[in-house]
């Protein structure tokens, strides 16, 4: 180096175990993720009967279904570099697939089970089409079209799960509650609300109360009912249709006038709707419940879509894809593509086990599942926001309750760790045993399965109530807030984001428990859903894992994959609901 | 509530002028009349431990009723820590102990029969750093009135406007009051927790640092305010900045090292001819 030169140098630092290191995280990461893919293709592979699909049905579909779906989201998106991408990965992708498939077969081995299109299909065309949705979706014109598609999807599924409710549980039950006790307790509400000094603002909850405990009472004695419709309609579609008018009289710039219209109306859709669809041979209660959930989310986002002035040509989605698979399925039909049989059908959710593969089907145990999660996510929420806020917000550090909080602290800790068997025979000894709740019933696998995962959630919800700042609380406490006004003003909306990601994932291990399930004694298949609490159930896991002992192989191959499947969808819908209800709860302020 | 309502606030002018003059000057305004005022909190012999750590030794203040207390020190001094104890803040420390005698218009604040809560529903406090909740500003602004159960006695939106307006903050935000008050900048966040804190009407409002997070105009137009606010409010200000303390106060309490009240006098008197050689050196800069 020359004396004269002014720009000093610096030399190199080496970054080669930083490089290293970032591309072993890299493949540690994706090395599972490609796996898990990989089971998740096969086990989708199996349940619809891929590999019967021909390429030419394949083609079909992808013209008429996928190719329009994308067309929408890269119309909403306005992106042209998106569009260029979006071509050549889906055309380099088909030529990728097709070459890697030839070289692979015809010099290593032949790939089982998966034909290069299928395989297109899932890695190129699955992920291109979620990612162009997701750009899309963010839009206005995305963001219409999905969000209605959204509602009708959500809502149905809403409606369906009302039905399924009002077969496990006694909707006469209901419909004496709701008279004796809901309406009551929400008029002492409104009272308590127009006259906040008045002592009655104490009474909504016991109102409530002895109104549930006159109902179950007079449940026995009182033989004389209205119809299940006329009870859906009184408990159901009045109340909804007055929050409608309610919400819809709280909008600026909307008269009394068109509140009472919009609750008049959303009446008549669902109360006349459904008697239409009773002459049409449908069961006239399913249809109103369906109505409901579906129609009237629909319709308020359509109204609000169509007063808004943007993304108005979002609203033909759902002609686009109905539209697409009406033509789809009849191009095949005509020209008689060979079509796959999928063993994930709508009588395979809808119908009960079977010794016969093609008649087998899941539901009873669908019920069973969904029926003991929604009392687990109850629970667990309950009590483990309930330890949570305790053990963060009330308890002290010194003397002897501190040392007590410390011992819970720690064990908490512990038994998160502790196996689930474990956890199967305390539900098997204290509440199937001792507390006689039965064998297998709703309510044993509920608790169990509710204790199961109450570390989890506990865990979870104290570091959400932790992680809300402290100079949040002070300035509570500091304009004379109590201890609880501030939990539940300032702690508990903060921390809610938190403990429901806690609370998700939990329940998302106890969904899919099996052995907490047999050891408590839940039955292996049962024929019937549960009617009632008290009733003995099986679950979605409990079924599969006794599918997967059978001797047919189409239960091992076609039935179990079709199993998995539906339990991941369970699964992700009930985590989906969740997210929506956290995004929605943060986006608030 | 002796004087709540007896002036407006006064005008722009008025108070720039009279501000200048304080910086010009050193002089303290001259606020009401100029026989003494009544006395609102005070304290004899006040010890503050944390664990075995004395906090503050043998305090004896008294905080006169419409004025503006300054309180002035080093870091460490237990500005703070004395200003915490008057509503009580520190009960949330486990460690903390307080001896001596803390009185609010005469009845001992740490007596057994003094409930807190009940104690900072009198007391309102402004933190160093803006810590509006996660609300709109409207229900930040409301709070105070609705946690003690008096939002059904008044009328909820006059409240919110009049402490909006108070606090100088009315005009910027009439318009999103349904916004959220994190979505406002740090001047008008602390300009926020002022109106929150008057909103409820308290008699005393206690300030820590509260200008030190922010720019210097965002300082300026809380300075204003804490000058309008001893109209109706006694103040009590803890400041790190010697020249605040001199511009908006009438009377400044110099803590020094070790918890000790050193000189507390009118700030005039303070800042041209303290009585103690260790508050010079530290006014002027030799220590501290």
């Amino acid at each position: 180096m020359s004396i004269e030169r002014s720009e000093p140098t610096f030399g190199r630092v080496s970054r080669l175990k930083g490089t290293v290191f970032e591309y072993l995280s890299l493949g540690a990461s994706v090395t599972g993720i490609v796996a898990l893919g990989v089971l998740l293709i096969y086990v989708a592979i199996d349940a619809f009967d891929l590999v019967n699909a021909s390429p030419e049905w394949l083609l079909t579909y992808y013209v008429t279904l996928v190719l329009p779906l994308i067309g929408f989201c890269l119309y909403s998106a306005n992106d042209r570099s998106l569009i260029r991408r979006t071509a050549f990965a889906l055309g380099g992708g088909l030529v990728a697939m097709a070459l890697t498939f030839s070289v692979v077969e015809s010099f290593v081995r032949p790939i089982p089970r998966l034909t290069w299109q299928v395989a297109y299909l899932f890695v190129v065309v699955a992920p291109v089409t979620a990612y162009v949705v997701f750009v899309g979706s963010r839009e206005p014109i995305g963001r219409t079209g999905f969000g209605l598609v959204g509602r009708v999807l959500g809502g149905t599924a809403l409606g369906l799960s009302l039905i399924i409710l009002f077969t496990v549980f006694d909707e006469r039950l209901w419909f004496l509650a709701y008279t004796l006790g809901v309406l009551p307790a929400v008029g002492v509400l409104a009272y308590s609300r127009v006259n906040p000094s008045s002592p009655v603002s104490l009474l909504p909850v016991p109102v409530a109360l002895v109104g549930f405990v006159a109902a179950s009472v007079l449940r026995g004695p009182v033989d004389v009912y209205p119809t299940a419709w006329l009870i859906y309609v009184w408990t159901l579609v009045v109340p909804v249709s007055a929050i409608i008018a309610g919400l819809t009289a709280q909008r600026d710039g909307e008269t009394k006038q068109t509140a009472a219209i919009a609750g008049v109306a959303a009446f008549a859709l669902i109360g006349g709707g459904s008697l239409a669809a009773g002459s049409l041979g449908v069961s006239s209660e399913h249809a109103l419940l369906v109505l409901l959930g579906s129609g009237v989310p629909t319709v308020m986002f359509g109204r609000r879509v169509v007063a808004s002035d943007t993304g108005r040509v979002g609203l033909f989605l759902p002609v686009l894809l109905v539209g697409g698979a009406l033509a789809g399925a009849l191009i095949a039909e005509s020209f008689g593509f060979p079509a796959p049989d999928p063993w994930l059908d709508a009588s395979f959710v809808t119908s009960s086990p079977s010794r016969m593969p093609e008649r087998a089907g899941l539901y009873p145990a669908i019920v069973g599942s969904v029926l003991v999660i929604a009392f687990v996510a109850l629970l667990s929420f309950v009590l483990g926001v309930g330890s949570a806020v305790f053990l963060e917000e009330y308890t002290v550090e010194s003397g002897v309750v501190g040392a007590t909080t410390r011992l819970i602290q720690i064990n908490i800790a512990n038994l998160a760790a502790v196996p689930s068997v474990v956890y199967g025979l305390l539900g098997l000894g204290l509440f199937a045993n001792l507390l006689g709740l039965g064998f297998g019933s709703v309510v044993t696998a509920a608790l169990t399965l509710s204790l199961l995962i109450l570390p989890i959630t506990v865990i979870s919800a104290q570091e959400a109530i932790r992680s809300v700042p402290d100079h949040l609380r002070q300035g509570s406490y500091a304009m004379g807030a109590t201890r609880w006004q501030t939990t539940k003003n300032v702690v508990l909306p903060e921390a809610l984001p938190g403990i429901f990601t806690g609370t998700i994932l939990a329940l998302g291990r106890a969904i899919g428990e099996t052995a907490p399930l047999i050891m408590i004694g839940a039955a292996h298949t049962v024929f019937s859903p549960p009617n009632g609490i008290w009733s003995k159930i099986s679950a979605m896991p409990m079924q599969i894992f006794v599918w997967s002992d059978f001797p047919q192989a189409e239960f091992r191959y076609g039935v179990l994959a079709a199993g998995v499947v539906t339990l991941l969808i369970v699964l992700l819908g009930m985590n989906a609901t969740a997210i929506i209800l956290r995004n929605k709860y943060e986006s608030g302020v | 509530m002796a004087t709540n309502g007896k002036a407006d606030t006064s005008s722009e002018e008025e108070t720039e002028t009279i501000i200048s003059t304080a910086i010009e000057t050193g002089e303290s305004r001259d606020r009401g009349p100029t026989e003494s005022p009544r006395t609102v909190v005070t304290a004899r012999d006040l010890d503050v431990y944390y664990g075995q750590e004395r906090a503050l030794d043998g305090v004896d203040i008294e905080i006169p009723e419409n004025r503006v207390t300054a309180i002035i020190g080093p870091s460490g001094c237990g500005k703070s820590t004395f200003l915490r104890c008057i509503n009580r803040m520190n009960d949330g420390i486990d460690a903390c102990r307080v001896d001596g005698e803390l009185r609010f218009h005469g009845t001992d604040v740490y007596d057994q029969g003094i409930d807190p809560v009940a104690l900072r529903r009198k007391i309102g406090m402004v933190f160093q750093k803006p810590n509006p909740f996660p609300k709109s500003i409207y229900d930040n602004v409301a709070y105070g009135l609705r946690v003690q159960g008096r939002a059904g006695e008044v009328d909820l939106d006059a409240a919110v406007e009049r402490a909006l307006r108070s606090a100088a903050l009315w005009d910027e935000v009439k318009d999103q009051l349904d916004s959220s008050g994190l979505d406002l900048s740090g001047g008008q966040q602390q300009r926020l927790c002022i109106a929150r804190a008057i909103a409820p009407d308290p008699e005393v409002i206690l300030m820590d640092e509260p200008a030190s997070a922010l720019d210097p105009i965002a300082t300026a137009k809380v300075e204003d305010l804490i000058d309008d606010l001893a109209e109706e409010y006694t103040v009590v200000i803890v400041t790190h900045n010697m020249q605040q303390a001199a511009r908006i106060s009438d009377r400044t309490a110099v803590f020094l090292t070790g918890g000790e009240l050193v000189e507390f006098d009118d700030t005039a008197k303070v800042f041209e001819n303290p009585d103690h050689d260790r508050v010079e050196d530290y006014i002027t800069g030799k220590f501290g």
